[in-house]
């Protein structure tokens, strides 16, 4: 049986504590600022992560993209030099994707880089993608009611120079008025502005498309002066379907292309490999913070140490009135990991409140998990901290102890 | 209580048998202690004194069984104990023996009554005994009123008692006290010094101090001079 008994030991370790509030708190502020700072990554991280997933969600459900070159690589990770135009599609590609898929809506897209200048001379340098009149439907970019319209097949078959602006860019090209009905030159095309896209804030890699514009893809074609099609949007018909109809793209594109001169992925891929790329991110930093519970840790070993030096005496006296070794032992750690787990405690308590602070400006989302690791990893700390000090109270000599002055 | 009651059998609670203590300083071996025998009884007030390094201390501290001797044994109640573990001899200490130090050696910030209750907490009386039982022995030595009292708010002579009712609470079969009095001024040291000549009249305590003071020693019913480590 121990003895004293546990909570004895809890009462009397949290008593020597509460003699020495300042140290106390100095001594567990390695821990509180490790603890904090683990919590408040894990949660950006994490708010990272669901922030996305929504954007994802909102731009255009059941789409598959199929790109040339390889996006991914074998672990589901971005290829190196994925991304990269290294070739593009042609119209055929297009044709044969259209028979073979005849419940899917395929899109084409040409994509030019330029610039493009409003009527006051305000000039910005964006990405334009010609697309097809489904587009801004499937893919979650028409402008809302009374901010305009998408292009028509119409205009698209007569090659109307009209234009769709992102938020963002309408907003830098017409700061001071409605950008509707207005005038954009693009490569000394003069284009009408028939829409504005709402704020969107996030994009499948490259430019947000908040920062982009959109026009019809024969309007594109003449100004890029070339009929290449850099990414096709397959809409399937429904969920269950992506699957299938991923493969039977792959099957179209085979007959053509080499298996890895092009890539087929949904957004859901696209999403792993960004969380994936996250999570490391979040492991990596929450990582470089714990680095500070270790230096917690050496702080309350440090005062640990001594306060073994300042009690010599009465160690020497418990020793003396029938304390055995490892009674001594265990009230020391006992009260290293009080001081560590109650820096962990207000740790996270100031990341709770961390995150609860920047939530208005960032994502941040807390979870029970990182919760209980931060705990977790501060109790450890002040057991394997603990350990020399309350190893060296228990070994003192009573005589030697009751001796010290 | 097994032990109590050993010792009615067996007049002589701790006996010394050819104890040595050797100290080694370079080449040079120093005898602290040279063969010393010694018994202590039932109801016996001894002082142990000498000039200081001749020994005492250390005697003090191998009867004490907080120090182990160099050779020699030593019987508690009829049993040997010298190759006892560490934790063995705590254990022993807290059950059998009670301690007064010098330097009262109370834990600061803490009342008067969690001090004397410490011994308890490394021993097998129930958590809800205890304070009746501190209550008690501060009573015992006139501080019934200083139960919430810490060291800093009491007097030398004050905190010596609070030591005493320490000593006592396990009802130990010795009391040891190291120069007790040796840190109070000479009117709080007589009425300690009564104190535990009270204990030793009334109660039958066997008592064990050490002191310098050949006046003081004298005052005790047995004399131990010690002289170069060894009994005279």
């Amino acid at each position: 049986m121990l003895k004293p008994s546990l909570n004895e030991l809890l009462k009397s370790s949290i008593r020597s504590i509460l003699k020495n509030k300042s140290r106390t708190i100095l001594t567990s502020l390695g821990i509180i600022i490790g603890v904090t700072s683990v919590i408040l990554l894990t949660s950006i991280g994490n708010g990272l992560k669901v922030y996305i997933t929504q954007q994802f969600d909102s731009l255009g459900a059941n789409s598959i993209f199929v790109t040339p070159g390889q996006v991914f690589n074998e672990d589901g990770g971005f290829a190196q030099g994925g991304m990269m135009m290294t070739t593009s599609f042609t119209q055929k590609d297009v044709l044969s994707l259209e028979r073979g898929l005849r419940d899917s809506i395929i899109m084409p897209v040409n994509a030019v880089f330029a610039d493009i200048k409003s009527a006051n001379d305000l000039k910005k340098s964006v990405e334009i993608d010609g697309a097809t009149e489904e587009f801004g439907f499937n893919n979650n970019v028409l402008p809302p009611e009374g901010n305009g319209r998408w292009f028509t097949k119409e205009e698209n078959d007569k090659k109307t120079p009209v234009i769709v602006l992102g938020y963002n860019l309408a907003e830098k090209l017409f700061p001071s008025f409605n950008a509707l009905g207005k005038k954009v030159i693009v490569k000394g095309k003069d284009l009408k502005v028939i829409g504005v896209v709402d704020k969107k804030g996030a994009s499948m890699g490259g430019p947000s498309v908040d920062d982009q514009a959109y026009a019809p893809i024969t309007v594109v074609s003449d100004l890029a002066g070339n009929e290449d099609i850099n990414s096709i949007v397959v809409k399937a018909p429904n969920k269950d379907s992506i699957e299938s109809t991923k493969k039977e793209i792959t099957k179209i594109m085979e007959e053509k292309y080499e298996t890895d001169a092009f890539s087929v992925f949904d957004s859901s891929q696209l999403l792993s490999s960004i969380n994936s790329i996250i999570s490391v991110l979040t492991i990596a930093l929450s990582g470089i913070a714990a680095i500070s519970l270790v230096v917690g840790g050496i702080g309350i070993m440090n005062i640990m140490l001594v306060s073994v030096t300042e009690r010599t005496k009465e160690i020497g006296l418990r020793k003396a009135i029938g304390a055995y070794p490892r009674a001594i032992l265990i009230q020391f750690l006992i009260e290293a990991v009080i001081l560590s787990c109650l820096g962990g405690l207000i740790g996270i308590l100031l990341g709770f409140l961390g995150t609860l602070a920047i939530n208005p400006f960032f994502p941040a989302k807390i979870t029970i998990s990182s919760v209980v690791l931060a705990f977790g990893v501060s109790s450890l700390v002040g057991i394997v901290f603990g350990v020399a000090p309350a190893r060296k109270a228990s070994k003192l000599s009573p005589i030697e102890a009751l001796r010290y002055e | 209580m097994t032990k109590l009651s050993s010792l009615n059998s067996s007049k002589t609670i701790l006996e010394l048998k050819n104890i040595s203590k050797t100290y080694f300083s370079g080449s040079d071996t120093f005898y602290a202690l040279k063969n010393v025998s010694l018994k202590i009884n039932k109801g016996e007030f001894i002082s142990i004194t000498g000039p200081s390094g001749s020994g005492k201390s250390t005697l003090m501290h191998i009867i004490g069984l907080l120090d182990n001797p160099s050779s020699g044994q030593i019987l508690l109640n009829g049993q040997d104990i010298s190759n006892l573990k560490e934790h063995q001899l705590a254990q022993i200490r807290n059950v059998t023996l009670g301690f007064v130090f010098q330097q009262f050696n109370l834990l600061p910030k803490t009342s008067a009554l969690e001090n004397v209750i410490l011994p308890l907490l490394y021993s097998d009386v129930p958590q809800k005994d205890r304070y009746d039982l501190g209550i008690k022995m501060l009573e015992k030595v006139g501080l019934g009123d200083k139960v919430k009292n810490t060291p800093a708010q009491l007097s030398g002579g004050q905190q010596q008692r609070v030591a005493i009712a320490r000593a006592l609470i396990n009802n130990p079969q010795i009391i040891f006290a190291d120069e007790p009095t040796g840190n109070l001024d000479s009117k709080s040291g007589v009425s300690i010094m009564n104190f535990f000549k009270e204990l030793h009249e009334k109660e039958g305590r066997t008592i064990v101090f050490v002191t310098h003071d050949p006046d003081l020693a004298k005052q005790a019913r047995r004399l131990i001079i010690i002289k170069d480590g060894q009994i005279v």
